[in-house]
């Protein structure tokens, strides 16, 4: 059944035809909301609301049943109530759909038992229909580097496309994750949330986007709980592909009722063997959101950072000095400039200034050109391995940043990660910002302490081997 | 149906396997324990094997650093005391004598979790490990890389690098937590197995051992 299902994932995720069964044009049904996803989001394939109620849906011909689709279907996408799911499954298995979405809730995540008996009837349905399903009980999926948001959440298609896959058990976590993606400029490439699982589980989407899809250059986990971890490590271990991934586990203070006489049963925690787990299988494993979205966009943009020495510059004192701290708790270390490095510093800055890492760049505020000659002097020393940038905004170098994008364009990429944090007022430095992050090997982040810590999780990623 | 191994069975079960087992000899009478003492050198220590203890310190069952005859004696009735005082007769299998292990305390383990099937502990040992609960855990069988992660994980890492700690093989312990991963792989019936704890100085060898095996006894 794996085989078959990976067979068929790339018509799941990049299908070129969508039925969406329960689509319609009041704003009160989620129906209504995949269709303005699919459409306003640019979707550029074949597609065809399904509603027996309506002539026409979103301005295109609406159909009965998915059976009176003429052309073929790839993916169907399920809206309606949980009781009739199963018979708009069967349907779509005789009109041989390569997948599904099925975005209705009702099933084992409710109480009772008609929920859990749904489910374990779509169980059975898909296995003997081959049908892959993403869900039941998700927002549905967004791949971004095709333009197919099968979600019922349009402002996904906001998102920038970028690199990094994120596969969530939850909706919620994919829609903070995906919105913090908009605002923190972070690129995505395909943001799928498993739901249910009901078939389709994280080691089946693990291997597919490690394996086939050339998008995805870096795979962002969360996870909360699941039956059978060993079959994701599995994927992972067997798959050749080497791309990094991260991890987020929460619901780490699930208590297990094991009453072991043994010390090591009874030490045995859940979350403990996960943070073992992640170790042994080379995933980096993050501890917020801030965390994840930092490292994410640091790996799609920056090189890589192959040792622990960090060169500290910074307009102000204070910042770097709380970098040099997080730096230190990280494991990594201040690097020690080389003595021609030294020396250039030396030139560029006038004798008061503290001139050594942490370099206090504060005197040479109306020079952008200067504050970037020592970030390159910095980033070519062969004792530095990345390079944290401090500048806070103070209305005496209001044109700093304007000047340095300026610059900036007719710059070699550095060749080591640079973080940077460049803090104003809301609205004075955001072009500038927008225009320099991700770009010549820079990220901007919002606080030295999470610069110092995408750092850190840059190098530990290096130390993976993926 | 399980077996959980005494104290003795589950040392001898190792020695078998060819682990580093303190030399250990099991005594039933008061002159029989005098004679392993002296036949195994000074000092020893003095511990019950029963089927009825699991943690032998929560009942007060061993003896450490004795370094005499009359050490030997008063050990072994003050032993047999404490644990008739709330035994039978008949659940004693005897007094474990062996010889006094020295080194820094490590703890290894197995055990099959529900979710995650076999995995693997290491970690700082003695009587006070899960109130200080510095382990880590791996999922079964691990290369000698994950080994020295393992031991990167916990905080013992650093005693090595310590001046106060005189001799601490990390190599040899390494090689000595793979052995015991090895061994688990081999032996799936071995369900859960505390060794603890493990005296590590230039030499690793097994002072105790806690071992739950499915199925009846075969050793």
């Amino acid at each position: 059944m794996d085989s078959i299902f990976q067979k068929k994932l790339k018509k799941v995720f990049s299908p070129n035809s969508i039925a969406v069964i329960g689509a319609s044009d009041s704003f009160e049904k989620l129906g209504y909301h995949v269709m303005k996803s699919l459409v306003l989001g640019g979707y550029r394939g074949c597609l065809y609301p399904v509603n027996p109620a309506s002539e026409r849906i979103w301005g295109l011909k609406a159909h009965r049943s998915i059976l009176d689709i003429e052309k073929e279907v790839e993916l169907a996408i399920i809206v309606v109530p949980a009781k009739k799911s199963l018979d708009v499954l069967f349907e779509c298995g005789k009109k041989k759909v390569m997948g599904a979405v099925i975005i209705s809730a009702g099933y084992k995540e409710t109480e009772g038992d008609e929920g859990k008996y749904l489910e374990e009837r779509m169980r059975e349905l898909s296995e003997g229909l081959e049908i892959p399903i993403v869900g039941p009980n998700t927002f549905g999926f967004v791949n971004v580097t095709d333009k197919v948001n099968a979600s019922f959440t349009y402002e996904f298609s906001l998102i920038k496309e970028g690199g990094t896959t994120i596969i969530s058990q939850s909706g919620g976590f994919c829609h903070l994750i995906g919105f913090l993606a908009i605002e923190e400029r972070m690129g995505v490439a395909k943001l799928v949330g498993l739901g249910n699982r009901v078939n389709l589980d994280f080691h089946h989407t693990v291997r597919y986007f490690l394996e086939e899809d050339s998008a995805t250059k870096a795979l962002v986990l969360y996870i909360e709980g699941m039956d059978e971890p060993r079959k994701l490590f599995n994927a992972i271990s067997q798959s050749k592909a080497k791309k990094p991934i991260i991890a987020y586990k929460s619901a780490k203070n699930v208590k297990r009722d094991v009453a072991s006489k043994f010390h090591t049963g009874s030490l045995a925690g859940n979350y403990k063997i996960w943070k073992g787990a992640f170790r042994q299988f080379g995933i980096l494993e993050v501890a917020d959101s801030e965390e994840l979205i930092d490292i994410a966009k640091a790996l799609e943009a920056c090189p890589s950072m192959r040792g622990e020495r960090v060169a500290v510059l910074s307009g102000q004192a204070g910042p770097g000095i709380i970098a040099a701290d997080v730096l230190e708790k990280e494991g990594l270390k201040l690097a020690n400039f080389s003595e021609v490095t030294q020396r250039k510093i030396d030139e560029l800055l006038p004798p008061l200034a503290i001139r050594t890492n942490p370099v206090d760049m504060g005197p040479a505020w109306y020079s952008p050109k200067t504050i970037l000659s020592i970030l390159k002097v910095a980033s070519d020393d062969e004792n530095t391995d990345g390079i944290l940038f401090l500048n806070m905004f103070a209305s005496a170098n209001l044109k700093l940043v304007k000047e340095m994008v300026r610059i900036l364009r007719d710059l070699e990429p550095f060749n080591k990660p640079v973080i940077a944090c460049l803090c104003a007022p809301p609205g004075i430095w955001d072009e500038e910002i927008k225009e320099i992050d991700g770009q010549k090997g820079i990220v901007v982040v919002p606080t030295p302490e999470r610069a110092a810590k995408t750092l850190a999780n840059l190098y530990r990623i290096g130390s993976t081997g993926r | 149906m399980e077996t959980i191994l005494t104290a003795f069975e589950a040392l001898e079960f190792l020695k078998k396997k060819e682990f580093p087992v303190l030399e250990s000899k099991i005594a039933k009478k008061e002159e029989e324990a005098l004679f392993y003492a002296k036949e195994i050198g000074f000092p020893v220590t003095l511990k019950i094997s029963s089927k009825k203890v699991i943690h032998k310190s929560e009942i007060r069952g061993v003896r450490t650093f004795i370094v005499d005859a009359e050490g030997v004696r008063r050990a072994f009735r003050d032993l047999l005391d404490s644990f008739y005082s709330i035994f039978r007769e008949d659940d004693l299998e005897g007094i474990i004598v062996q010889k006094m292990g020295f080194g820094f305390e490590m703890i290894v383990g197995v055990y099959e979790d529900i979710n995650f099937g076999p995995v693997i502990m290491v970690g700082q040992g003695g009587i006070y490990v899960e109130d200080v609960g510095d382990v880590t855990f791996r999922l079964l069988p691990i290369t000698e890389r994950d080994a020295t992660s393992m031991f990167e994980d916990i905080s013992v890492s650093k005693v090595v690098r310590s001046k106060r700690i005189a001799d601490f093989d990390v190599l040899k312990f390494l090689q000595f937590v793979k052995k015991v991963s090895d061994l688990a792989t081999q032996r799936p019936e071995i369900k859960e197995m505390d060794l603890n704890p493990v005296f590590v100085s230039k030499e690793v060898m097994i002072c105790d051992a806690r071992i739950r095996l499915l199925g009846a006894r075969s050793v």
